[in-house]
């Protein structure tokens, strides 16, 4: 972890200056009830867009809600801050940044009392900067400069500006601009060096070594006044396009061959692309890989402001040598090295011939964009004669790649071209050859899009906080085991190991009550729990910084490696699950009780989520305990097929405490269990108005106490039927179904009985497989049907005939059952007058 | 009726039949020049034509003598020609002493072939109208009975006729019961009516065919190749006069047979010129008609024109000044017609102003123009002008059209810039057309690192870019065959699909940048024919089928497309340059070329085509020889002998100006300027690069949205809501108030006649006359605000229709 000062910055006088600023706030919050004052900061816009390194710098971090801010969290080293100076909508803090601080792009966020910020970047340069003073948009009217500076400027709509250095002749003046880059709006800069007659001696809109940004480079053919012009690519600047431009006498290669050795050796490099030509220059190589490694050109002119990327691999380098330009031609490269060469020229191709074993699987990889050559590489490898075994174009973006098995031992050859056929001094590429190998990386999935909201822990004093944590793994599989690297002082972290088949994972951090507010970047990471592995990765995350058209693409992004978390202020409710004691079954449902604890006088709603569910189990995405209620219901129902296991739960809530505070209840227990008994029900069919019944068997799995309930639900509209109980040992149910002449009529097929069974003094429900339940219509008489006897004029009395006792129930016939016997009465019909 | 008055009546047919042409006879035409019999089936007809001295042309074939020199041979029925026995003769042709020898070549006359469901019945549905869209050839077909539409299927219409509905459609044991007879004949109802009847040669042929069993055709069966239509060219003396037109079919084996009985005839203006199915054409109004024949995928035509009878007309040698007038003169001199006196220089400057630089003249170049003695000074404007910048920024303009330059949901407003960006940069550099086009159409890479590339970003189907290439580069719709064959035109399912498979190996791919897309040849994919499902080797539209194995195919295509091996290339861009001057093309609309609508002049258009090759594609040279001509420099006045021309060019049109050059006119006379997004203020309508942008002015006068390749994207028809706006909106007359150009003049107190006569020039490009200028000075005398009068005339100006056409 870097960070700007191991102890924060605590302003003492904060209060005082802060107090017309509460008053205002406040009355902000009178009129926007959901204004928020104090948690939930953010960081939009870190000023300057660049800084000098080895200088002392006033940055301004701005944003909402920033009035109690106390640190500045930076993701690399080299700043130190000594003051901040906190506002609502900024903190400007004084910051040293160290003469050998890496250049490029940095990371930083703002931790408040009540919480942490986004992160945002900005990037460290080697010039002084000078602010653009408008008018300068026209060749006429440019702003004069020296030499080695960077212009800080901002291009609005249809807005040039032109920037004038004197140059004596022979001298290099190069330009870059950080635009695009620097991650605040979409700015797709055009910039061009002129002479004194308009002439474009360089120009570029875009080029692969700064994408959509530019650099221009040439050498002064006599001493004058050079011009630096900067507009938007297609003239639409508006005025957040702001821009780094660094005007001096610096090199600006665009390619470095090879573009990558081995760790920890010396290696020789050449920068390619320059105006003043090629530079030889032996780099010695740091012992650790780090893939955001580049190395900066530089000469007595200066030093460029971005550097050329380059590889660090374990293995050293095979070069091309040309020529190679087919299979016979093939030069030889030998593994493990990395193969590197240049498509020097229009339709080259370059072939490399090596040894490979039978089995051996590689990660077949060609470096070409991600280290910024304008190659568009296409890569095919080939047996000793030329015969075709694999390829591929853009399975890495424009760069190529593919996983290949080497069939046997022998020689192989392997082609690298362009895909259009295009080649130059630039197109520089490197091929590694990597073993397959697990790799592991952690997460937190977004809540939101393009948003880093809640992608920061911070844990109020006294309380919880909890977030997933999610793991992506390649090439292995198993259980995982979550690590840090040292929490703040006070934070502990309840977590489970992840199973083999999850992702995703509960992580719970709890802050003592007298823990100090504080807060650190920390190394988040998992390793696979199995014994002799060594896989392990770790925490990291993406800020999308700037989307756009087409189709919300992304197209500046920042990633980092590190988590912020810290200690926030206290909020005024802490949640609580009651632990239930019974097992969610499955099919069943568990109505899951959660209570607020507030503090004396605080009423306000919480909204309770829960993030973490187990496979099969569903519920509510939202559930609200009310204002001035303590207590929610959150209803959790498991599928048939829920993952039978006991499992880590927690609830996460929300509440307005001026501001959005988040809290979450312990990390409590939900286990899965098996119905402890299932019922198979028959299907029944009656004619409307009649009776019928139900069976059903019983099958007990886990045998229990005292009395169990049960009703049929899902039954058609006045179709009615008595709950019935039942014990361990009841085998058979039998439900009386009552129709009603205007039941309706159809098959009814949702019909299912719910069993509750009480266990420790809760309910455990579930439901037991439907069955259907057949209402037809009464037949209409058959036409030939004798007409109804009517009713004697007299009636004649008659001897009443004992009613016959009722007989016991028999099984009522199965649906097909009856289908048979009406068949059989259809073709037999009992003779008219036969008895019984 | 007396004897008396039958005699007089008698009389007076005779002389009305044998008033003939006082001209002289010049030319005695017989068609077909040579005759071959290949069978004893085969039949000829011969027409005889007579072309007297004043141009005047007759169908003579009644009045001609025709012999046959070896009667054993050959036997002559009318003007009809049967085989008799194998050999080699001739036929004679005489008219007012003028005799014409006719060799003929008689082979297998003892050969009766069988006859062909290809070659003989499914001309009988297009000659009948069977299989058209409205009838049997619909997509679900009428009546439960479909026909290919146009007959582009005859394996399947066989199976229809043959197979469908068990034996009804054809009655092989009583054939003359068939529905395909008794339908036709109206024996049995027919929603379509009779189409012919019992005595008619279709009946037989039908009722043959059947009779022999209706067999399928042998698979090695001729193939028509081509057909020619006889005369060649008629120009008919008055209303009523005819000439009998016959069509003649050549096959893929050598032979050839008379198909006026099976052709399908039809006029391109029945206001001049009726055809019957017989193939007798009538003369009607006076005016020219192509008269065209289709048979089987072949239509052609043949050029007829309309005097009115005993039309009194007298050449007068006009100067000419290039090959334009030359060609131009020719024609005018077919059709009577003397054109327009030269327009004025006012005129002359406006229009040329308008036409080549889009802007209107100022005050100084009017004063200069109009002082200057030269006699050659026209034609240095014309160069002037050429060489201007707002020259290339039209052209750029135009082609931003064809190209279809605009922003869409795939392009990107920075791709469609520099897409602008790459189409002004040929432009301006006077890149050749032949070359651009190639580059454009044979484009590879990324469609911001190579922007020509958005050409293929913009449209993604396969069958579109085909079509949409035909349209701007060959002026063809070629959209009709891809359903059926094109019934107007020589295109052919075949030869759409053809040309369709040079499109079909265009691979696209994600760029870095998500805005770019990278086109690339990717070197794979077919295009099938929806008949059979057959895969389409890459054919060139009227040409070869070249080789494309391993090779970019649109390079080939590119290669070929532009350059003078393609016949349509020079001539469509020609004509699209000559359009522009002209108000209308030689090919008229410009992007519809087809047999059906030929060229007014087709000779002018085959010169200007084949200079422009000759040029090396460099279209500023042509637009100087248009220019320079004396056509483009004539009156918008007529006199009587060309007061109803509206298609030959023989006076100026007039052409309402378009949106962008009225705006920018409006604009640079009022002395006001523009801001449209993405250039600077000030900048012209002309110069706006996206086709989606637009401004209310500019759509209400029919800007282009360029959202299709059509010609017809360019509304330049005038309408009420463009009136309304011109004397309501706010455009006209907030431009004056914000000009201020009437309260500067009256600040420097210029006096009120040089005011009016200032506002003249720069909305007309003329002085006021006397009577104007008298008018005004004395309506603004009595006006006491005078600031408010010459602003009122101003506005009245820039409403009058002089100012709004091109004149």
């Amino acid at each position: 972890m870097f960070r700007s000062s191991p102890t924060p910055i605590k302003l003492a006088s904060r209060a005082h200056s802060r107090s017309w600023m509460l008053l205002a706030a406040t009355l902000c919050c009178l009129i926007l009830a959901t204004c928020v004052q104090a948690a939930s900061p953010s960081l939009s816009l870190i000023l300057p867009r660049g800084v000098q390194r080895g200088v002392e710098n006033k940055i301004s971090f701005r944003g909402a809600r920033l009035d109690d801010a106390e640190e500045i969290f930076f993701y690399s080293p080299g700043f130190e801050v000594t003051n901040i100076e906190p506002s609502a909508s900024a903190a400007v803090a004084t910051v040293n940044i160290a003469a050998d601080c890496r250049m490029g792009e940095h990371v930083a966020q703002v931790r408040t009392r009540s919480g942490i910020t986004e992160f945002r970047t900005f990037w460290v340069g080697p010039f002084g900067a000078t602010a653009e003073v408008e008018p300068n948009s026209s060749f006429e009217e440019p702003q004069k400069i020296a030499l080695n500076t960077t212009v800080q400027g901002i291009v609005t709509n249809e807005d040039i500006d032109y920037y004038a250095v004197e140059v004596k002749a022979g001298q290099r003046i190069s330009a870059e601009v950080e635009a695009m880059r620097l991650g605040t709006t979409l700015f797709d800069p055009y910039i061009a060096i002129l002479d004194a007659k308009r002439f474009e001696l360089s120009a570029d809109d875009d080029t692969p070594l700064a994408k959509q940004d530019a650099v221009a480079s040439t050498v002064a053919k006599e001493d004058g006044t050079y011009y630096v012009m900067i507009r938007e690519s297609s003239y639409a600047g508006n005025g957040n396009c702001r821009y780094n431009l660094h005007i001096g006498t610096f090199p600006r290669p665009l390619a470095v061959y090879p573009a990558g050795g081995k760790l920890g050796e010396a290696t020789e490099v050449k920068f390619l692309g320059d105006p003043a030509g090629v530079a030889t220059q032996t780099v010695q190589l740091p012992t650790a890989v780090d893939p955001q490694f580049a190395l900066f050109p530089q000469d007595e002119h200066g030093i460029a402001p971005s550097g050329n990327i380059f590889r660090l691999f374990e293995h050293g380098n095979s070069l091309e040598t040309e020529p190679n330009n087919a299979v016979a031609e093939a030069c030889a490269a030998e593994l493990p090295n990395a193969f590197n060469g240049i498509i020097g020229e229009e339709k080259d191709a370059d072939f490399f011939r090596f040894t490979a074993k039978k089995g051996q699987v590689f990660d077949i990889e060609c470096f070409a964009r991600r280290i910024r050559s304008p190659l568009d590489p296409v890569m095919n490898l080939y047996n000793a004669t030329g015969g075709s075994l694999a390829g591929n174009d853009d399975s890495r973006g424009p760069d190529s790649y593919f996983r290949y098995t080497f069939p046997a031992d022998g020689e192989y050859v392997l082609r690298v071209t362009d895909h259009l056929g295009r080649g130059g001094e630039t197109f520089v590429y490197r091929v590694e050859f990597q073993p397959v190998t697990p790799s592991l990386a952690l997460g937190i999935p977004r809540v939101a899009r393009y948003s880093q909201s809640r992608q920061q822990i911070f844990v109020p004093r006294g309380n919880r906080y909890a977030t997933l944590i999610s793991a992506s793994r390649s090439n292995f599989g198993g259980e995982l085991q979550l690590q840090n690297d040292g929490l703040p002082t006070g934070v502990t972290m309840h977590v489970e190991n992840m199973a083999a088949n999850m992702s995703v994972m509960p992580v719970v951090f709890e802050a003592a009550a007298d823990a100090p507010l504080a807060g650190a970047l920390i190394k988040l990471s998992a390793k696979h729990t199995a014994e002799n592995s060594n896989i392990s990765g770790h925490f990291k995350n993406r800020a999308d910084l700037v989307i756009s058209a087409p189709g919300q693409s992304l197209y500046v992004f920042k990633d980092v490696e590190q988590l912020p978390i810290a200690v926030v202020e206290e909020v005024p409710f802490t949640l609580e699950i009651v632990q239930p004691k019974v097992p969610l079954v499955r099919t069943g449902v568990m109505n899951l009780k959660v209570i607020a604890h507030r503090k004396e006088g605080y009423t306000k709603a919480i909204t309770l989520q829960l993030p973490f569910r187990p496979p099969g189990v569903g519920t509510r995405s939202t559930v609200v305990i009310p204002e001035g209620k303590n207590e929610a219901i959150y209803p959790l129902n498991a599928s048939g097929s829920a993952q039978i296991r006991t499992w880590p739960i927690y609830v996460l809530g929300s509440a307005d405490i001026g501001g959005t505070g988040w809290v979450s209840s312990q990390l409590a227990t939900l286990e899965i269990a098996e119905p402890f008994v299932t019922f198979a029900m028959e299907r029944a069919s009656v004619e409307q108005g009649l009776e019928t019944q139900i069976f059903c068997k019983l099958n007990h799995a886990t045998p229990f106490d005292g009395t169990a309930t049960v009703q049929i639900l899902g039954l058609p509209a006045k179709v009615t039927t008595t709950n019935m109980e039942f014990n361990k040992d009841t085998k058979e149910l039998v439900f009386n179904i009552k129709t009603d002449k205007t039941s309706p009529a159809g098959k009814h097929t949702n019909v299912f009985a719910q069993i509750t069974i009480t266990k420790d003094g809760e309910p455990m429900t579930s439901r037991a497989a439907t069955t259907q339940l057949q209402i037809d219509k009464p037949l209409p008489p058959p036409k030939n049907a004798p007409p109804k006897p009517k009713p004697m004029p007299m009636p004649m009395a008659v001897a009443v005939a004992p009613k016959p006792a009722p007989k016991p129930m028999a099984k009522p016939l199965t649906r097909l059952e009856k289908l048979r016997l009406a068949a059989q009465q259809r073709t037999n019909p009992e003779p008219a007058g036969s008895e019984e | 009726m007396t004897a008396t008055l039958r005699y007089i009546t008698c009389l007076a047919l005779v002389i009305s039949s044998t008033v003939i042409s006082a001209a002289e006879l010049t030319e005695l035409h017989a068609y077909p020049s040579d005759i071959g019999l290949y069978n004893s089936r085969d039949r000829q007809t011969i027409t005889v034509q007579a072309v007297f001295a004043d141009g005047l042309t007759r169908d003579v074939t009644a009045e001609a003598t025709i012999t046959v020199a070896d009667q054993n041979l050959i036997k002559l029925e009318g003007t009809t020609l049967a085989p008799t026995a194998d050999g080699e003769t001739t036929v004679s042709v005489a008219f007012g002493g003028k005799t014409l020898s006719l060799p003929v070549i008689i082979k297998d006359s003892a050969v009766t072939p069988e006859l062909s469901f290809k070659l003989d019945i499914m001309p009988i549905f297009m000659k009948a109208n069977c299989n058209t869209g409205s009838c049997h050839g619909a997509a679900s077909g009428k009546d439960g009975f479909r026909l290919s539409l146009f007959g582009f299927d005859h394996a399947g219409d066989y199976q229809r006729v043959t197979r469908e509905i068990g034996n009804r459609r054809i009655n092989l044991a009583f054939p003359h019961e068939s529905l395909m007879l008794t339908k036709a004949t109206g024996a049995v109802p027919h929603t379509g009516g009779t189409r012919f009847r019992k005595d008619d040669s279709l009946y037989t042929l039908m009722h043959e065919w059947i009779d022999a069993g209706a067999v399928t055709d042998k698979t090695d069966i001729p193939t028509c190749t081509k057909i020619e239509v006889y005369p060649k060219s008629a120009v008919l003396d008055g209303q009523g006069a005819t000439q009998k037109i016959t069509v003649r079919a050549f096959y893929s084996n050598g032979t050839n047979r008379d198909v006026s009985h099976l052709a399908f005839f039809l006029s391109s203006n029945e206001n001049s010129v009726i055809i019957d199915q017989d193939g007798t054409s009538t003369a009607q109004n006076r005016g020219e008609a192509f008269v065209m024949a289709r048979f089987d995928t072949h239509t052609v035509g043949t050029h007829i024109i309309v005097l009115p009878k005993g039309l009194d007309f007298a050449w007068k040698e006009i100067p000419e000044n290039n090959y334009v007038d030359t060609l131009l003169h020719e024609k005018f001199k077919k059709l009577r017609i003397i054109p327009s006196e030269l327009c004025s220089d006012e005129e002359f400057l406006r229009r040329a102003t308008l036409d080549i630089t889009g802007r209107v003249p100022t005050v100084d170049e009017y004063n200069a123009f109009l002082a200057d003695a030269d006699p050659k000074k026209r034609d240095n404007l014309v160069d002037s002008l050429i060489g201007r910048k707002e020259f290339v920024e039209l052209w750029v303009m135009k082609w931003a059209e064809l190209l279809t330059i605009r922003t869409t949901n795939q392009i990107s407003y920075k791709s469609m810039l520099l897409y602008y960006t790459w189409l002004q940069d040929k432009i301006a550099n006077n890149v050749p057309m032949n070359v651009m086009v190639q580059d454009l159409l044979a484009s590879n890479g990324g469609t911001f690192a190579n922007a020509a590339t958005n050409y293929y970003q913009n449209e993604r189907d396969t069958l579109k870019v085909a079509e949409n290439v035909a349209q701007v580069f060959m002026g063809m719709r070629i959209q009709c065959a891809q359903c059926h064959n094109h019934p107007f035109d020589r295109w052919t399912m075949d030869d759409y699909y053809s040309f369709a498979a040079f499109f079909s190996q265009i691979g696209r791919k994600s760029a870095e940048d998500p805005r770019e897309i990278i086109v690339f040849n990717s070197g794979s994919g077919v295009v099938r024919h929806p008949v059979g499902n057959r895969v389409m080797e890459p054919k060139f539209l009227g040409g070869d089928t070249p080789d494309v194995q391993g090779k970019d195919r649109r390079q080939i295509m590119a290669n070929w497309l532009a350059s003078n091996e393609n016949p349509y290339f020079a001539r469509n861009l020609s004509n699209i340059v000559w359009a522009h001057f002209f108000g209308q093309g030689i090919i008229n609309e410009v992007d519809d070329v087809r047999v059906s609508n030929p060229p007014v002049n087709v000779a002018l258009l085959d010169t200007l085509a084949s200079k422009f090759t000759e040029y090396n594609y460099d279209f500023k040279k042509i637009v100087r020889d248009i220019c320079t001509s004396r056509a483009y420099q004539l009156s918008t006045g007529t006199n009587a002998t060309n007061e109803k021309d509206t298609s030959n060019f023989s006076h100026a049109a007039l052409r309402r100006m378009r949106a962008e050059i009225m705006l920018d006119a409006i604009t640079q006379i009022t002395s006001t300027s523009n801001k449209f997004p993405g250039l600077p203020n000030g900048a012209r309508a002309v110069q706006i690069a996206n086709g989606n942008t637009s401004t209310y002015f500019l759509t209400t006068f029919g800007r282009a949205k360029r959202e299709t390749v059509c010609a017809c994207e360019v509304k330049m028809e005038p309408n009420l809501s463009q009136a309304l706006h011109m004397l309501n909106g706010d455009t006209v007359n907030s431009k004056i108030q914000q000009g201020k150009l009437i309260p500067t003049r009256l600040g420097e107190e210029v006096p009120i006649p040089q005011i009016l006569e200032e506002l003249y020039i720069r909305c007309l490009c003329r002085k006021p006359t006397e009577k104007e200028l008298t008018n005004l000075v004395e309506i603004i005398a009595q006006e006491e605000n005078k600031q408010q009068a010459l602003e009122d005339t101003f506005w009245a100006l820039l409403n009058s229709r002089e100012f709004l056409f091109n004149h």
